[in-house]
C-alpha cells in the first residue's frame, strides 16, 4: 500500500495552513505546470492526434491532397511479407540492447564500485561515449568495422581470423549495430547502477558476509533486491530510447543490407521521408505507439508484483 | 523564465488548443493534406510570361553536388552581375534525399524555395504531388534552346508531354580499371568491349594476381542503377512504362549472369563496403563507379587508372544516366518563377555547364558544351574524362518502375542483394520486387495521374 | 495510468555520488580488505572496459590525420605519416564549424535550462500544490514519454514552418522543450523530501516560488544533475529535428553540419570526415571530463546546504 505522500493528502499541513481561494490555487498551478503542459499539448499531443488521422489516409508526403482509405494502411502493413522481418529485427535489437545493456551496465557498475585505484577515471571513461552524438558515433564505428580498411578487421586478421562481412550479411549487420548502440549507451546504465550501488548500506553486505554468505549469494539475496527500483527505472527508460533509436542506423547501414537492420522506428522514417508514404508511415508509427503502451503497462504490472521495496 | 507560453500564441493556435482540449475532430483542418480532393500534377497554367516582371530575389535549394558550393556561388555572382537578380544559395541537405525530404516536408508552407534540386528518383514524385511546374512554356519564352540539351538527359524529365526539370549535375556509371593489373595480365590497355570479353580476360587477371578482377557496389540508389547495364545489355528491362518486366527471360538471364561471375567464375565480388575504396586500394582490378567519383579515384589511387565504356551485353551497349536536375516549384508567384527560370537558363548554358562540369566531374548537359574550350582543357588534363563524356551519346532513359514508383529502387535493390549476396533465386527475388512495385504504383502513383 | 510504482527516488541521493573516487565521498564504508587474485582480475577487467571505450576514439583521432591513400590501404596503416592538420583545415574550410558550434551551444544551454526549469515547476506543482486534476496532469506529462519522436515530426514541421520559425532558435528549441522525463524524476524525488522543511518555510511566509528555488532545489542537486546530464546530452546530439528545421548552413547544429562532410556521388574523404567527427566529439569529451569534477563538488556543497 502506498504510504501517504506530501501534498497529496488533505491533512497536509503545508497546504492546510494556507487555504487559498480556489481560483487562486488554480492560477498558481497553471503558472507552475501550465507552460510544460501547453508545450506538450502543442508539440506532442496535437501532432499525435494528427498523425492518427494521417494513418487513415493514402497520402504522399509533399502532396497537398490525400485520399481517405480507412484502415488499409494497417491492413497493408500487417499483410506485407517484409513486416515479419522488421518485427524480428526490432525485437532482437530491443531485447539485446535493453537486457544486454542492463546486464553489461550492472557488471560494469559492480566492477567500478570496487575499491581499486583509478576507478574514478574508469567511471568517467565508461560514461564518456554516452555524451557523444549518435551520428558521430555511427560514423566513427563505420570506419572501425570496415572489413578492408578498418581496425577491427586488421586485429581479427592478425589473430588469423577473417573479418565478418558486416555490411553485406544481415546476420552480422544487426550485431554490429547492437554493439555500437551498447558502446554508446552502456555507460549511462552503469552510471545509474553505480549511484544506486553506492547507496546500498555497507553494513547490510557485511552482515550477510558474516552470516557466511558467499559473494554471489550475497549479491543475489541482498544487493539485487535493493537495486529493484533502479532496474525498473532503467528498464523503462532504456526500452523507450532503444525502440526510438535512429541516428546510429542512419549513419551506419541505412537499414540494410537486405533490410537486416530496419527496425520499426527506422521503417517509419524510411517510409515517411525516403519513400514519402506519409500515411503508411503514420500507421506504422501508431502501431509502434500502441506496442510501447502495452509493453510499458506490462512492465509496470510485472515489476509492481515482483519488486517490493 | 517561466512566463506563460500563452503570451506567444496567436488566436489560431489558441483555437487549436481549445479544439484539442475539447477533443474536437476539427483538428483535421490545421496543417496536413486536404482529404478527398483531386490531387495530381500541376497543370501548365496559361501564364503570359511576357507580361511578368521577374522577382528581384530568389532562393535555391542545393546540396552542392560534388562539393560544388564555390562553383555554384561563382555562377550566381556572374548571374547577379548580369541580371541584377539576387540568388540565395541554401544548403538544404547533404544529399539528394535530404533535400527531397525537406522539400516535401516544406510543401504547402511558406518555406518553399524558388528553385530546387530534383534528382532522377525524386522529380517524378515532386510532379505527381503537384509541387513543381512544367517548364516547356517558360523555357520557350526564355529561349532555353532545349534542342541543345543532351537528349537523354533532358528526356529523363519528360512525362505526359511536358518537361518537369532541366538537367544539371548529371552522371553515368563508368568502367574503371587498374592499368598495372591489366599490364600484368597482358591485357590491352582498354576496357573490355563486352561482358563476353570480360569473361575471357578475368581468368588472366586471376592467374597473374591474387585480387578479384571486378568489384561490384551495392546499396540503394546504386545496385539497381549499374545493373541497368547488364539488364538492358541482355535485352531486358525493369519495366515497360508501368508494367514490370522482371519475369522476362532476358531479365532472368541478366541476373543469372551476375550470379555466374560472382559464384561460378569468382571473377566478381560484391564489395565489403565501398567498391570505390576497394578499387583505389588495389583490392580489385576494375570496378563500375559513377563518373562523379572520377576525381576522387584519381586522387586516392596509387596506380594509373584507365576508364572505358560499360561492357556491352548480347543486345548491345547499355548505360543509364543519373544525378540531378533542377525544378521550379509550382506554388510560387509567376514573378519568382520567371526569375528562377532566368537563372536556370543561365546556370545550364553552354559556358556554365562546362564550367561546372570541369570543376566537379559531372557531365556537361549541353551538346554544344562538349567540344568547347573549357571541356577541351579538361580532356587534355584528364583524358579519362573524355571516355565518360563520349559514353553519354549512348545512354538511355531510365525505366519508370525504378525511378518513378516510391520504393521502386529500394525493392529492386533488395532483390539484387538477394541475388548477389545470398545467391537467391532470381525469378523469386524479381517476382517479389515486381509485386511490391506494382502495388506501390497502384497505391501511390496511379491515383495521382 | 501512473508511473508511481515506488516511493523511492531511483536516482542518486547525495550520498550516492557516482563519480567520486573514494576520497571525495567520505561516507564509503570500509570493505573487507581483499588481496591478491581478485584485485588483479578486477584491474584486468577494468583495463579491458577502458580499452573498449577508448580505442575506437583513438582510431578516429589517428584517422583524422591520415591522407586518403593512407586510409585506403591494405594492410592498414596504423599511424599517419604526419600529424599535419590538413584534414582539419579541409573540414573547417568546407563547412562553418564555428557557427555549428555556437548554434549547438545556444540550443543546448537555453533548451536544457528551460527544460529543467519546466520539469522542476511542473513536479513542484504536482507534488506540493493543490489542484483537483493533478494526477491527470502528471499522467498527461509522463504519458508523453511514450510518443515516438518520428510520429510528431511532420505535423510539427508544418506548425513551425507556418509560424515562420524555420532557421530560428525558437524553431530548433521549442518543439522538444517540454519536460516529461525530468518531471517524472523530479516528482519521484520530491515525494521523498522531508515535509518539515517546507512546513517551516511556509510558516516563514515564503511563497511557493521561493520555496521551490530556495528550499527544494538546493536539496535536489543530485537529481537535477542527473536530469541535466540527460537533457544536455540529448539536446546537444539531437539530429533528425534540426536536420529538417534548418536549411541554412549558418544555423545548423554540429551533428547536422557533420553530415555535410559526407560526399555523395564521390569518394568519401574519411580523413576530413574523421577530422570533423573529432571536432564534434572532443570538445564534448573535454567539457564532460572537466564537468564531472565540477558536478561532484557541486553536489557535495548542495548536500551540505540542504
Amino acid at each position: 500500500m502506498p504510504r501517504p505522500t506530501p501534498g497529496e493528502q488533505d491533512q497536509n499541513p503545508v497546504v492546510q495552513r494556507k487555504r487559498r481561494t480556489p481560483w487562486k490555487s488554480w492560477l498558481l498551478f497553471l503558472l507552475f505546470a501550465g507552460p510544460n503542459v501547453a508545450l506538450l499539448v502543442i508539440f506532442t499531443y496535437k501532432p499525435l492526434v494528427q498523425s492518427l488521422q494521417y494513418s487513415l489516409l493514402q497520402w504522399n508526403i509533399g502532396s497537398a491532397t490525400a485520399r481517405f482509405i480507412g484502415l488499409d494502411n494497417y491492413v497493408n502493413w500487417f499483410t506485407d511479407p517484409a513486416t515479419a522481418n522488421v518485427v524480428r529485427v526490432t525485437v532482437i535489437f530491443t531485447l539485446v540492447t535493453v537486457v544486454g545493456g542492463m546486464v553489461l551496465g550492472l557488471s560494469l557498475a559492480l566492477l567500478l564500485n570496487r575499491k581499486l585505484r583509478g576507478t574514478g577515471m574508469a567511471r568517467t571513461v565508461v560514461v564518456a561515449p554516452y555524451v557523444l552524438s549518435g551520428v558521430a558515433v555511427g560514423l566513427l564505428w563505420l570506419f572501425v568495422f570496415d572489413p578492408n580498411f578498418g581496425v577491427l578487421g586488421a586485429v581479427l586478421k592478425s589473430v588469423g581470423l577473417g573479418s565478418p562481412d558486416w555490411y553485406n550479411d544481415p546476420a552480422w549487420a544487426l550485431p554490429m549495430i547492437i554493439v555500437v548502440y551498447l558502446w554508446k549507451n552502456v555507460g549511462y546504465v552503469a552510471l545509474i547502477y553505480l549511484a544506486a550501488l553506492q547507496a546500498v548500506p555497507k553494513d547490510l553486505i557485511e552482515a550477510a558476509t558474516l552470516d557466511g554468505a558467499g559473494p554471489f549469494a550475497n549479491f543475489r539475496n541482498v544487493v539485487l533486491p535493493l537495486l529493484g527500483p533502479t532496474t525498473f527505472f532503467l528498464s523503462v527508460t532504456t526500452l523507450l530510447s532503444s525502440l526510438q533509436s535512429f541516428d546510429i542506423i542512419q549513419a551506419m547501414t541505412k537499414g540494410g543490407p537486405l533490410e537486416g537492420t530496419t527496425t520499426m522506428m527506422y521503417q517509419i522514417y524510411q517510409e515517411g521521408f525516403a519513400t514519402g508514404r506519409a500515411g503508411y508511415s503514420s500507421a506504422i508509427a501508431t502501431v509502434l505507439f500502441f506496442v510501447l503502451l502495452v509493453v510499458t503497462a506490462v512492465q509496470m504490472l510485472f515489476i509492481q508484483k515482483k519488486v517490493h521495496y | 523564465m517561466t512566463a506563460s507560453p500563452f503570451a506567444n500564441l496567436n488566436r489560431r493556435q489558441l483555437l487549436q488548443l481549445a479544439a484539442l482540449v475539447g477533443g474536437s475532430a476539427a483538428l483535421a483542418a490545421c496543417g496536413g493534406p486536404a482529404v478527398g480532393q483531386a490531387g495530381g500534377a500541376a497543370t501548365e497554367t496559361a501564364t503570359d510570361w511576357a507580361s511578368v516582371t521577374p522577382a528581384k530575389e530568389i532562393t535555391w535549394w542545393s546540396n552542392h553536388p560534388g562539393t560544388s558550393k564555390d562553383i555554384e556561388s561563382e555562377i550566381i555572382k556572374r548571374f547577379t552581375a548580369e541580371s541584377g537578380i539576387k540568388v540565395n544559395l541554401v544548403t538544404a541537405g547533404a544529399n539528394y534525399d535530404e533535400v527531397a525530404q525537406k522539400f516535401q516536408a516544406a510543401s504547402g508552407s511558406s518555406n518553399v524555395p524558388d528553385l530546387v534540386i530534383a534528382s532522377d528518383v525524386w522529380w517524378f514524385r515532386y510532379m505527381i504531388n503537384g509541387q513543381i511546374l512544367p517548364l516547356d512554356q517558360l523555357a520557350k519564352h526564355l529561349e532555353f534552346d532545349t534542342e541543345d540539351f543532351n537528349s537523354t538527359l533532358y528526356g529523363d524529365y519528360e512525362f505526359s508531354a511536358s518537361h518537369w526539370a532541366v538537367p544539371y549535375a548529371r552522371s553515368t556509371p563508368l568502367f574503371y580499371y587498374n592499368k598495372a593489373v591489366w599490364e600484368k595480365a597482358g591485357l590491352p590497355d582498354r576496357a573490355p568491349k563486352t561482358w563476353a570479353e570480360f569473361d575471357e580476360w578475368a581468368p588472366k587477371i586471376q592467374a597473374t594476381t591474387e585480387i578479384t578482377p571486378l568489384g561490384l557496389g551495392k546499396g540503394t540508389s546504386w545496385s539497381a542503377w549499374w545493373f541497368c547495364n547488364m539488364l538492358w545489355g541482355a535485352g531486358g528491362a525493369y519495366s515497360k512504362d508501368w508494367a514490370m518486366t522482371l519475369d522476362t527471360p532476358e531479365a532472368l538471364e541478366a541476373a543469372k549472369y551476375l550470379q555466374t561471375i560472382i559464384y561460378d567464375n569468382k571473377s566478381a565480388a560484391v564489395t565489403a563496403k565501398d567498391q570505390v575504396a576497394d578499387f583505389g586500394a588495389g583490392l580489385t582490378g576494375c570496378t563500375i563507379a559513377s563518373t562523379g567519383s572520377l576525381s576522387g579515384i584519381l586522387a586516392s589511387s596509387k596506380f594509373d587508372v584507365g576508364t572505358g565504356f560499360l561492357p556491352e551485353g548480347a543486345k548491345g551497349p547499355a548505360c543509364p544516366t543519373g544525378g540531378t536536375g533542377l525544378a521550379i516549384p509550382a506554388d510560387k508567384t509567376p514573378e519568382q518563377q520567371l526569375a528562377a527560370g532566368m537563372f536556370l537558363k543561365f546556370l545550364t548554358n553552354a559556358e556554365n555547364t562546362a564550367y561546372f562540369s570541369s570543376n566537379t566531374g559531372y557531365m556537361p548537359v549541353r551538346t554544344s558544351a562538349l567540344e568547347g574550350e573549357t571541356m577541351k582543357a579538361v580532356y587534355a588534363k584528364t583524358p579519362q574524362f573524355r571516355t565518360a563524356v563520349d559514353q553519354l551519346a549512348g545512354t538511355r532513359v531510365q525505366d519508370w518502375g525504378r525511378v518513378f514508383v516510391p520504393n521502386g529502387d529500394k525493392d529492386l535493390t533488395t532483390a539484387l542483394e538477394k541475388i548477389m549476396l545470398q545467391k537467391g533465386d532470381p525469378a523469386e527475388a524479381f517476382a517479389t520486387a515486381a509485386t511490391s512495385i506494382t502495388k506501390s504504383y497502384e497505391e501511390n502513383v496511379l491515383p495521382y495521374l | 495510468m501512473s508511473l508511481d510504482v515506488r516511493r523511492k527516488s531511483p536516482v542518486p541521493r547525495e550520498d550516492m555520488l557516482p563519480w567520486t573516487d573514494g576520497e571525495g565521498a567520505g561516507k564509503r564504508a570500509q570493505q573487507p580488505p581483499r588481496k591478491g587474485r581478485p584485485r588483479i582480475g578486477g584491474y584486468l577487467l577494468m583495463l579491458l572496459a577502458v580499452a573498449a571505450m577508448v580505442l575506437p576514439l583513438v582510431w578516429m583521432l589517428l584517422a583524422s590525420f591520415k591522407q586518403r591513400d593512407e586510409i585506403y590501404t591494405v594492410p592498414i596503416q596504423w599511424v599517419p605519416e604526419s600529424f599535419a592538420l590538413s584534414n582539419y583545415v579541409g573540414a573547417l574550410a568546407a563547412v562553418p564549424f564555428g557557427n555549428f558550434f555556437i548554434n549547438s551551444l545556444i540550443t543546448t544551454v537555453v533548451g536544457a535550462t528551460l527544460k529543467i526549469t519546466l520539469g522542476l515547476t511542473t513536479a513542484y506543482a504536482v507534488v506540493f500544490l493543490e489542484f483537483p486534476f493533478k494526477k491527470f496532469v502528471f499522467g498527461l506529462v509522463v504519458f508523453a514519454l511514450l510518443v515516438p519522436q518520428q510520429i510528431v515530426i511532420i505535423p510539427n514541421y508544418t506548425l513551425i514552418s507556418d509560424l515562420g520559425w524555420i532557421n530560428t532558435y525558437q524553431g530548433l528549441i521549442l518543439p522538444g522543450l517540454a519536460s516529461a522525463f525530468g518531471t517524472f524524476l523530479f516528482r519521484q524525488h520530491f515525494l521523498t523530501l522531508p515535509v518539515s522543511i517546507l512546513e517551516a518555510a511556509a510558516l516563514d511566509g515564503a511563497s511557493h516560488w521561493t520555496r521551490l528555488w530556495r528550499f527544494v532545489v538546493p536539496i535536489s542537486a543530485p537529481t537535477i544533475a542527473a536530469v541535466a546530464l540527460v537533457s544536455i546530452v540529448s539536446e546537444w546530439n539531437e539530429y533528425l529535428w534540426p536536420l529538417l528545421v534548418v536549411d541554412k548552413a549558418e544555423m545548423m547544429t554540429l551533428p547536422v553540419g557533420l553530415t555535410l562532410l559526407q560526399n555523395n556521388d564521390g569518394v568519401t574523404n574519411w580523413g576530413v570526415l574523421m577530422a570533423g567527427t573529432v571536432l564534434i566529439t572532443v570538445p564534448v569529451l573535454i567539457v564532460f571530463f572537466l564537468l564531472q569534477r565540477r558536478i561532484v563538488t557541486g553536489l557535495t556543497s548542495g548536500a551540505v546546504t540542504g
